[in-house]
């Protein structure tokens, strides 16, 4: 499923994001990253989204080698990807529909499987009322269950979800949690980064733990 | 991509003006105005072209023939002179023709011609040139015709429209090459500006698996329909502007008209390629500067 043979990341102003990084996640998996502010785990999520290349080592994701795949065929990649954000990364000219429906409508899905398929994984996670809601009219958990919503929409192998609880309240960041979690037991991959030790504490399971840009850690708690 | 997500590209594009209306208004003034500025530099550019066409008209030169010349000679000259390319019109104008309109001309001296019984003027050729850059060339050739006597060109008038026409096109071209790199540049500033403030939104696109094309269409669109749209406010505006100063200049048209010029074009006869023009120019300046501001952002 994903796999980092010996990465390494140096940004163009010298800095070492990451450095001799290996790990292997396998299909199914719910894992943990953990790591401190700049310790690299954004850099890892950018490598697995091919945002950036690795300057050494092999980078492997549901099955694209992301080193032999060019920028313009990303979309490729990413299709098979779920992604959920700190700051949701919504639209705000588009409804919660139109945000989720966006990403079946970029795969040329058929009208009638868009108009079926949206609003049940909006139900799912608890919008079936407010489809036709903008983002500024959403609070912050609901804007992040449409983030949801859509990471889920296209039935992906993999979840990436960058700090998801970051911008909600307790209550809500566990629903959260929740969610992923339930999502994972239906067999998809979760990879969820978060600096929230307490949850790590709570659901425990695999934990990968970044520091100064390696890893330091990597086993069940 | 399939014909239906074309369809929902292009509806996407039109309804983000409504959403980003504020720059959408910027991009259409603009537009519109640098549409404008364009636009009426190009009339102003013809209708000076029309009005030394119309002086360029007014030349005349005389072909006076030898006394000697048959008459088959003369209805041969005639049909070689028709037959020149660059002659338009050509007129045989008779001795006796010209003896009666000098005759006309000179009442106070009539007793002088009751001595002269016949024409003591030769017989001549008026004609006139299509195209005054290759009079010279014209009168050669004229000049090379058996049973020429002399031949009257009008060379100082010729030379001057020689260099106003020059100077007039070598003028058009600075002023509009200058208006036309001016007009890019704002433009394609002001869309910069207008897709900046949509980058986050173009960057969530590409991470949820978006192609480059899925996301320039919708751009592409808005920026075709924002150039028709400030196409068609610069069409009424030329309209409009047009037809009053078409009217001024009509109103005190006695002082053109020995000039032969009977006013500027008529709109009617430049409203089909103005319309076209204004519409294409507007929505592939418009069109270019938004999808060439897209791809900064739509690369990965």
């Amino acid at each position: 499923m994903i796999e980092l043979r010996n990465v390494s990341v140096v940004y163009p102003n010298g800095a070492e994001a990451l450095k001799d990084v290996s790990l292997k996640i396998n299909d199914g998996e719910f894992v943990f990253i953990v790591g401190g502010s700049g310790a690299g785990k954004s850099t890892l999520i950018k490598l697995l989204l091919k945002e950036i290349s690795p300057n050494e080592g092999l980078v492997l994701v549901n099955g694209f080698n992301l080193n032999n795949l060019k920028k313009n065929k990303a979309h490729k990649l990413r299709r098979k990807i779920g992604f959920v954000f700190q700051d949701f990364k919504l639209i705000n000219s588009m409804t919660a529909e139109e945000n989720v429906a966006f990403v079946l409508r970029s795969i040329d899905a058929p009208v009638k499987w868009i108009r079926n398929r949206v609003p049940y994984v909006l139900s799912l996670v608890g919008l079936k009322d407010k489809v036709k809601r903008y983002p500024g009219e959403l609070s912050g958990g609901e804007q992040q269950r449409v983030a949801m919503a859509r990471a889920l929409v296209n039935d992906p192998m993999l979840i990436i979800a960058d700090e998801p609880t970051g911008n909600l309240d307790p209550t809500t960041s566990w629903e959260i949690i929740d969610l992923l979690q339930e999502i994972n037991r239906c067999g998809t991959t979760v990879l969820m980064v978060t600096h929230e030790h307490e949850f790590v504490r709570h659901f425990g399971g695999r934990t990968i733990k970044i520091n100064e840009g390696r890893v330091v850690f990597d086993d069940y708690i | 991509m399939k014909l239906g997500s074309v369809g929902y590209l292009f509806k996407q594009g039109l309804r983000n003006i409504w959403v980003n209306r504020i720059m959408s208004l910027a991009s259409f003034c603009i537009l519109m105005v640098s549409l404008l500025l364009i636009g009426f530099t190009v009339l102003f550019i013809i209708n000076i072209n029309m009005f030394i066409g119309s002086v360029e008209n007014k030349n005349e030169v005389i072909i006076f023939l030898e006394d000697d010349v048959t008459d088959t000679q003369i209805e041969q000259m005639g049909v070689k002179l028709k037959n020149m390319p660059n002659v338009s019109e050509s007129v045989f104008y008779s001795k006796d023709e010209a003896f009666e309109d000098l005759k006309a001309q000179m009442t106070d001296a009539e007793f002088a011609f009751t001595y002269i019984e016949d024409s003591p003027l030769p017989d001549a050729y008026r004609i006139k040139v299509r195209n005054i850059d290759d009079m010279d060339g014209t009168l050669n050739e004229i000049n090379r015709m058996e049973g020429i006597f002399s031949v009257k060109a009008p060379n100082d008038f010729v030379n001057i429209l020689i260099g106003m026409k020059s100077f007039v096109s070598v003028l058009s071209a600075m002023v509009m090459t200058a208006l036309v790199v001016v007009c890019l540049v704002i433009i394609s500033n002001t869309m910069r500006a207008s897709v900046d403030m949509r980058r986050r939104e173009i960057s969530i696109m590409r991470l949820v698996g978006a192609t480059a094309a899925f996301i320039k269409i919708p751009f592409l669109a808005e920026g075709v329909a924002m150039g028709v749209l400030a196409g068609a406010a610069a069409i009424v505006i030329t309209g409009a502007g047009y037809s009053e100063v078409a009217k001024m200049f009509g109103a005190d048209i006695s002082m053109w008209s020995p000039m032969g010029i009977s006013g500027l074009i008529p709109l009617k006869d430049i409203f089909m390629p103005m319309t076209a023009g204004y519409i294409l120019a507007g929505a592939a300046i418009s069109a270019a500067g938004t999808v060439m501001s897209t791809s900064k952002y739509v690369k990965v």
